[in-house]
């Protein structure tokens, strides 16, 4: 997978790096868009995303799925994959530098740390983005047909367990492949990290995504 | 008597095994499944792929131990020991069988095949060096037992794990230890490590041969090799994947044939390998083919490199004709201001001396921590850690305390430094031994029991004896760097001629790399930077290979830039062109010249470091008390940033920034309080921690922050921190308040669990929480005593049980 720092830097939104800072609908004043700058640059100067995805088989039945030869029970999942016959599971991190830097920065200046840590989440986000759209034209060529993605969705969403980690951390082997570990409390080392199961669809309508407003926590600080 | 590994390795070739998970998937292994239960559960199968490997012409086969460790085997119902101790047996009865069936003469080698535990060490990760070692020492000392003939430490890709992994090695058996890592395509291992600082570190451990395996095909290894080749001593091992993985309905597969996988095995070993074998997706038949093809073929003879190598994590220094600059910053010698950090354990002011000399062009830190009232060696620990932590560069251990020095070697990431021996009996008997063992590069002074030598051939002499005694115990020279020793020209005519000519013996007839603590020249002179600039100069003409300088000192560095443009060393002048600019740079940013005018609590509202910190200083000049400075204009000002911050009118990157313009205006007035001999009041003790499991801890540091700006001292535990910890902290420190964070719901249940052991306990203590998933109702069924919605919220709790004396 090809993805440069330079496309990151190019499909990072600004937006989403000071609604992570708490600004909601407001305009950061100039020092602060300033510092964002130069902080989204150090960290794009310093990082080294790496990632890793299988496509598998899939079928839902209701109280859980199946991808592949493994079983997940979750109705949440069960409801996202429903209309998808293909699901990829990935994992993708910004690896080490990131939680470096970070470090440097909680040393030497604070503001610069809690927008880098903004920063690293916009871009992880943005790096699973465009690692989603090379899943997809992968399954569509394999395939020979159209296909279209559903909302990624990670281990600790709705009623999918936590421990489903130590499943994908398995299948994908993670921590030979990225470097990507995880703790005994389920979470990921490097931090800026995400796994997730991708549902490929023919059904064009399964691509919409709601963001925010499919989400029932209404009182979320982060809400768009 | 039989000849053992060691004594081929490296002499002629042998040829390693080849995959085993596919091999196992095939026999019916299942997804999940932990393939080394299968040593118990399905021995035949485990002895028989054993035995393929060995008929098809392999000199070593690794047992099946490779996912065995105290972390992986956690839920399984057999134990490390017994897996371990089967796996090598199996090995060992293959070995036998096919020595029967074909004779001895060919050699057949067990090897206890250890991989990674798959956790990421502190100070970034979950686990300590110290629970890595001992996982790894159990699954050495079964492997041992069992009677592996040496030890496979393979598929690793993070240094410092692999530093614990060979640790637990050498200390607890007597075999040969290799070592093969996993680079990706790049030349890096997944923690940022490369190939030349791998090697220098495994070299300086003592490891009997190095190698690639895994990751990459054989092609891809070609393509590193000269990197390996190019800078190791030792015998190198190859072990590919079949090619590079293509994944194929879900599953993945390897897809270089065996003839043509053995084609390119006979170019690497045509290349400097002394062993191939294979790794993911290669069977009996690979290495079938690549006996058949390389069987009859010499080693090429491995070569000492005689390179004189430092290392961090992720890069190797070299010693050579262009000098190096060690920054000497991180000492307290002299220095009131780092005194009293040590006495606070105000890492920080540490790790930010360091950030500074990186910034200013410094190769390596020397890292002093030493005061005689101080845990020195518990420091140095931390101090060698907490640096690795953020900064890329090798350190220097520098302490006379051969405990400290022990830790400081033992806990570094990397080949490090050591700082230093000298010629008295006494120390090289204590240094040298832990030099050797941990691979340092080790700095000689040349003195002895007699004191300093006042002539060349004096100090030379030492030099000699120090050379000598250092191979006793196994020190090449090119792990040796000389200090010929600088003693100030006021007290001596002579001493900068002493110096220089016993620099130029040193480096140019004894054929020894060197060092010299510059500035030492001018004590006693003023302008001191006059003389040593110059004599910095002088010495790097006179063969100095390292300059323990300053390198914030601007005419030093540029003395610096300036002979390696000279010399010929600074490839079209860019380095110091380079190092010209950033000069200019800074004497033009704003940051040079803060907005004069600005009243304090303009500055701290903008958020302008520079700025209060002058406007402090003027406060101060003008003989403002230190206290009025606090309560009517810094804490006021805050306050207001604080209101705007909670009115969603300001947010969090400006509180930041403020509550470092505070600090900047603190350490101002800290400063004028020391120099008095006072020093600031606290307004209490707190204890703040991220909770066991939990491993997000910036929410946590930036309440540290703004409470440490209202005046309260914060006892900061960091983050997945034991309940007992929080606990006997609290005891020990009379705590009246407690912070915790916490950033997942799963990691909540820890919050509730450190609340209960308090209560329990009877610990007089308030508890506040705070963190992404908390609310208020949350906070209440947990038993805390007060949730904080935002940073701000912390603090007005904290300042409201402040005024009623309850803090």
């Amino acid at each position: 997978m090809n993805i440069k720092n330079s496309d990151l830097k190019n499909t990072v939104q600004k937006k989403e790096i000071y609604r992570y800072l708490g600004y909601g609908a407001n305009e950061p004043a100039d020092a602060v868009r300033a510092l964002a700058d130069e902080v989204l640059s150090e960290l794009l100067s310093v990082i080294k995303p790496k990632s890793i995805y299988r496509i598998y088989a899939c079928g839902a039945y209701g109280s859980g799925v199946r991808v592949g030869d493994m079983d997940f029970k979750s109705s949440a999942l069960a409801g996202n994959l429903a209309q998808c016959n293909k699901a990829a599971l990935f994992a993708a991190t910004l690896g080490l530098e990131a939680d470096k830097l970070l470090q440097r920065y909680e040393i030497v200046n604070m503001a610069k740390a809690s927008i880098a840590q903004a920063c690293g989440a916009a871009c992880i986000e943005a790096y699973c983005n465009l690692l989603q759209e090379q899943i997809r034209l992968a399954a569509q060529e394999a395939g020979g047909e159209p296909l279209y993605i559903r909302p990624r969705f990670s281990p600790g969403y709705g009623d999918l367990p936590l421990e489903t980690q130590r499943d994908i951390f398995r299948a994908l082997e993670c921590t030979k492949r990225i470097g990507l570990t995880l703790t005994q409390s389920l979470l990921m080392y490097p931090t800026k990290s995400v796994t997730a199961f991708i549902g490929l669809t023919r059904n064009p309508q399964g691509c919409h995504v709601g963001k925010c407003k499919s989400c029932k926590k209404t009182d979320c600080e982060f809400r768009l | 008597m039989d000849k053992g590994f060691i004594d081929r390795i490296g002499k002629e070739l042998l040829f390693f095994d080849g995959g085993m998970g596919t091999l196992l998937q095939e026999r019916g292994l299942k997804t999940g499944e932990v393939p080394e239960t299968w040593n118990i559960l399905h021995p035949e199968v485990i002895r028989q792929i054993a035995r393929e490997y060995l008929l098809a012409g392999s000199n070593v086969v690794s047992a099946n131990t490779f996912g065995v460790n105290s972390f992986k085997c956690k839920n399984l119902e057999y134990g490390v020991d017994e897996l371990v101790g089967a796996g090598v047996r199996l090995a060992r009865e293959a070995i036998a069988q096919v020595s029967d069936e074909c004779g001895s003469s060919a050699p057949r080698y067990c090897a206890l095949d250890i991989g990674s535990l798959g956790k990421l060490l502190k100070p970034l990760g979950e686990i300590s060096f110290d629970e890595a070692y001992n996982a790894f020492r159990e699954v050495v000392i079964a492997g041992d037992r069992a009677g592996a003939d040496l030890i496979l430490i393979e598929t690793v890709s993070d240094s410092y794990e692999i530093k614990a992994a060979v640790l637990a090695a050498k200390e607890n058996s007597d075999l040969p230890v290799v070592v093969t890592m996993i680079f990706d395509e790049g030349g890096k291992l997944l923690t940022g490590g490369d190939v030349a600082s791998a090697t220098a570190m495994l070299e300086g451990l003592g490891v009997d041969a190095i190698g690639f395996n895994c990751g990459l095909g054989p092609e891809q290894m070609k393509t590193l090799m000269p990197q390996l080749t190019g800078c190791c001593s030792l015998p190198i091992v190859i072990n590919p994947n079949a090619g590079l993985p293509v994944v194929v309905n879900g599953q993945t597969m390897y897809t270089v044939e065996p003839d043509e996988f053995a084609k390119s095995m006979r170019t690497l070993v045509e290349m400097g390998a002394s062993a191939v074998g294979g790794c993911c997706g290669t069977t009996p038949k690979h290495i079938e083919r690549v006996v058949r093809l390389c069987g009859d073929m010499q080693i090429k003879p491995v070569t000492d490199k005689n390179l004189t190598v430092v290392s961090s994590y992720n890069h190797a220094v070299y010693f050579t004709r262009k000098p190096l600059i060690i920054g000497e910053r991180i000492n307290p010698t002299g220095k009131s201001k780092f005194k009293q950090a040590l006495r606070d354990h105000d890492m920080e002011y540490i790790y930010k001396e360091g950030l500074t000399q990186e910034e200013k062009g410094a190769h390596i830190l020397d890292v002093n921590v030493g005061l005689p009232e101080i845990d020195e060696p518990a420091l140095m620990q931390e101090a060698v850690t907490g640096i690795q932590a953020i900064i890329d560069l090798p350190l220097q251990i520098d302490t006379s305390d051969t405990v400290a020095m022990e830790k400081g070697l033992r806990y570094y990431n990397g080949k490090p430094m050591l700082n230093s021996v000298n010629g008295k009996k006494e120390s090289m008997e204590s240094v040298f031994p832990i030099a050797k063992k941990y691979g340092a590069v080790v700095v000689c002074l040349c003195l002895d029991e007699d004191g300093i030598p006042e002539t060349v051939e004096g100090r030379l002499a030492v030099a000699d004896k120090l050379v000598r005694t250092a191979a006793e115990y196994g020190i090449p020279k090119k792990n040796l760097v000389m200090d010929a020793l600088v003693l100030t020209i006021s007290t001596g005519q002579d001493n900068a001629n002493i110096t220089l000519e016993t620099l130029r013996k040193i480096r140019y007839e004894m054929g020894l790399h060197t060092v010299l603590g510059v500035s030492n020249i001018s004590f006693g002179l003023p302008e001191r930077v006059n003389i040593n600039t110059a004599f910095f100069t002088m010495a790097m003409n006179n063969g100095l290979s390292a300059g323990i300088v300053n390198p914030s000192s601007e005419p030093m560095m540029s003395a610096y830039y300036s002979f390696n443009a000279l010399i010929g060393e600074d490839e079209q002048c860019m380095e110091y062109i380079e190092s010209c600019a950033a000069g200019d740079a800074q004497a033009q940013t704003p940051k040079a010249a803060p907005k004069s005018g600005l009243s304090l609590e303009e500055a701290i509202i903008k958020g302008l470091s520079e700025s209060a910190h002058q406007a402090t200083v003027k406060l101060l000049e003008q003989n403002t008390d230190s206290l009025s400075i606090i309560n009517d204009m810094l804490i006021p000002a805050l306050d207001v940033v604080g209101k705007g911050f909670e009115e969603k009118k300001m947010f969090l990157p400006q509180l930041l920034m403020s509550a470092d313009a505070a600090k900047a205006s603190f350490e101002a007035i800290k400063t004028t309080l020391s120099r008095q001999g006072k020093s600031s009041e606290s307004k209490g003790k707190i204890v703040i921690a991220t909770v066991k499991g939990d491993i997000h801890d910036i929410g946590k540091n930036i309440v540290k922050t703004l409470l440490e700006n209202y005046g309260f001292d914060m006892i900061d535990l960091g983050k997945d921190v034991d309940p007992e910890l929080i606990l006997k902290t609290v005891q020990e420190n009379n705590i009246r308040l407690v912070g915790l964070s916490a950033l997942m719901t799963t990691t909540v249940v820890n919050m509730e669990e450190t609340i209960k052991l308090l209560r329990k306990n009877n610990a007089d203590c308030r508890v506040m929480v705070g963190g992404a998933v908390l609310t208020q109702e949350y906070a209440d069924m947990i038993g805390a005593d007060f949730y904080s919605k935002d940073a701000m919220g912390s603090v007005r709790y904290a300042n409201e049980l402040h005024d009623r004396g309850e803090l």
